[in-house]
């Protein structure tokens, strides 16, 4: 135990290290701090994008998922590829717009694609709400990972407090650049361990990967498929779309430094043409919460499963190991995201002037964020879990204002997707808290889209109604040409 | 809309329709793997090279990157 709670604080204070490596002075601009400049080349990039997919939730949730729901955790492979293909397309585009017109956040771009301060406003703090919860279950899986391995209530609380400290401390100093350097140890510690954990578990329980998916075909051949229930076809087909919208859309609003930050398209479009043959590191996880299947009894907690085999057939150390990949998992996912809401609320929710108040607005955002969500997961661990519901479901209702302002000349204003929006959060709210019932297995995230797109083309005529009777015909051609 | 915008869509719908195929939504192993498991890494491989090709197509329809110099200076044109 000893061994695991030394290993554990040595790796959080190793990642703190690394992010303060990422840059030798602190960035001297709002620019250099959040997009690195814009001169990221193909290594960093890859490790950055994955080190946005590759969270805690992939890390011990998938194990989880595929402990309950057998291939159902399945759903989580396709989306990223799919998501990829489609910004495979709109790479160059997107990161043209952003190099031109100095997009830093995805409220720069909504606002000035549809020449809305509102619409840029309603953005970000959209994306805060639904984005601030995830940020929470970053820290609280960080302390989930240490109370599992050491039993120990108040390791946990104490690993949450270091970790936040030295995010906010490394993000604060290095901005994007920490993240990046956090991200290169964190993908290779992780894929180690995930390639010892897919040998030893199903070895040490099952004789093997293959001997152990025939017992499961024997005894558990239900795991195999998807069939009726909760999880059945309609619940994957659905929460893949949402989620593949989602990231082929650049619907959370942290994947947007990431993207920003690329030194030219062909970087952008070199990562998702490949990063698909990475993601296929999702079904270590995967294969290993299959072998729980076989050890632990229904019911167990499914987020610890794969702490709980670790233990049982590593030795100490190498849970260890596991441990610090598993916090890695959290720790730099965390950091990305507070760059992701700071620049939001500095660039897109105070608006203040000056490059300078700007550039400390963001800071004493980072800091404020990561201190309310540390206090959440400390005191209140439920309170925003209800919002962490939202958050796929919630910021996928951008996807048609997005989309829609890739185009040179765009069909639509910003009223009908005002309308749109406000209609989509609506319906996706009202079915998640109040008639959950009525959605049965469709993700609300879809069925809010919907209502988003019919009120969308609804309010089109509208307002080129209400525009024809007001702007002479010189002046429309402008108002609706980007 | 080009031709070589239907080359990826064919893994992305051989991912979506997975648990609709009753051949690979069934219990059963292949090569000791679930089918489902099988099917779903296989065709994330097979993207890929389909953007490897639609890469090469755009490249020959001439609609390949250039250089970012260009890139940026035509940043309004849509994109493909």
């Amino acid at each position: 135990m000893t061994t695991i709670l030394i290993m554990t604080f040595t790796g959080i204070g190793l990642i703190g290290v690394l992010g303060f490596a990422g840059r030798r002075k602190p960035a001297a601009d709002l620019s250099e701090w959040a997009v690195g400049g814009r001169n990221f080349g193909a290594v960093s990039m890859w490790f950055l994008q994955a080190g946005e997919v590759f969270t805690t939730f992939t890390f011990l949730g998938m194990a989880g998922l595929a402990f309950s729901g057998g291939v159902a955790a399945l759903y989580a492979l396709p989306y990223v590829p799919i998501g990829y293909m489609v910004l495979f397309f709109l790479a160059k585009r997107l990161w043209s717009l952003g190099k031109e017109r100095g997009y830093l956040t995805q409220g720069d771009y909504l606002e000035d694609r549809y020449d809305s301060k509102l619409l840029g406003t309603v953005a970000a703090v959209l994306g805060v709400v639904f984005v601030l919860p995830y940020l929470q279950l970053q820290i609280t899986g960080l302390g989930l990972i240490v109370q599992l391995v050491t039993g120990n209530s108040s390791s946990g609380t104490l690993s949450m407090i270091i970790g936040s400290v030295l995010v906010v401390a490394f993000v604060l100093w290095a901005g994007l650049h920490g993240v990046a350097m956090t991200s290169y140890f964190k993908d290779v510690i992780m894929l180690i361990v995930l390639g010892v954990l897919l040998v030893a578990i199903p070895s040490h329980f099952a004789g093997g990967v293959s001997a152990m998916f025939h017992r499961i075909d024997k005894l558990h051949p239900e795991m195999l498929t998807i069939h009726a229930g909760p999880a059945d076809q309609v619940w994957f087909t659905t929460s893949m779309l949402v989620s593949a919208i989602g990231v082929g859309l650049m619907c959370l609003p942290h994947a947007w430094p990431a993207v920003m930050s690329a030194r030219d398209p062909k970087v952008l479009r070199r990562n998702y043409t490949w990063m698909p043959l990475y993601e296929l590191c999702l079904l270590m996880p995967i294969i290993v919460g299959f072998a729980a299947i076989l050890v632990l009894k229904p019911g167990s907690s499914a987020n610890g499963i794969l702490l709980t085999l670790s233990k049982q057939v590593l030795p100490a150390w190498a849970t260890g190991l596991v441990v610090i990949a598993a916090i890695a998992t959290a720790m730099v996912p965390a950091a990305g995201i507070l760059i992701g809401i700071s620049s939001l609320v500095a660039r897109n929710i105070a608006r203040v002037q000056g490059e300078r108040t700007q550039f400390w607005i963001n800071h004493g955002t980072v800091v404020a964020a990561c201190g309310l969500s540390l206090l959440l997961a400390i005191f209140r661990p439920d309170l925003l879990a209800n919002l962490l519901l939202l958050t796929y479901s919630g910021t996928v209702q951008l996807a048609p204002a997005i989309a829609l302002g890739f185009l040179t000349r765009r069909p639509v204003g910003k009223v009908p997707i005002l309308a749109g929006l406000f209609v989509g959060e609506l319906a996706v709210i009202w079915l998640t808290f109040w008639n959950k019932d009525l959605a049965g297995n469709v993700n609300v995230g879809l069925i809010g889209l919907a209502a988003n797109l019919i009120v969308l083309t609804l309010a089109v005529p509208a307002e080129r109604l209400l525009a024809r009777r007001t702007t002479p015909a010189s002046d429309k051609q402008v108002a609706m040409t980007a | 809309m080009r031709p070589y915008h239907l080359i990826p869509a064919v893994p992305a719908l051989a991912l979506a329709l997975m648990p609709f195929l009753p051949f690979v939504n069934t219990d059963g192993l292949w090569f000791g793997l679930p089918r489902m498991l099988v099917w779903g890494a296989a065709w994330c491989v097979l993207c890929t090279p389909a953007l490897l090709l639609t890469e090469r197509q755009m490249a020959r329809e001439g609609a390949e990157l250039t250089d970012t110099t260009a890139t940026v200076t035509t940043a309004e044109g849509v994109d493909q």
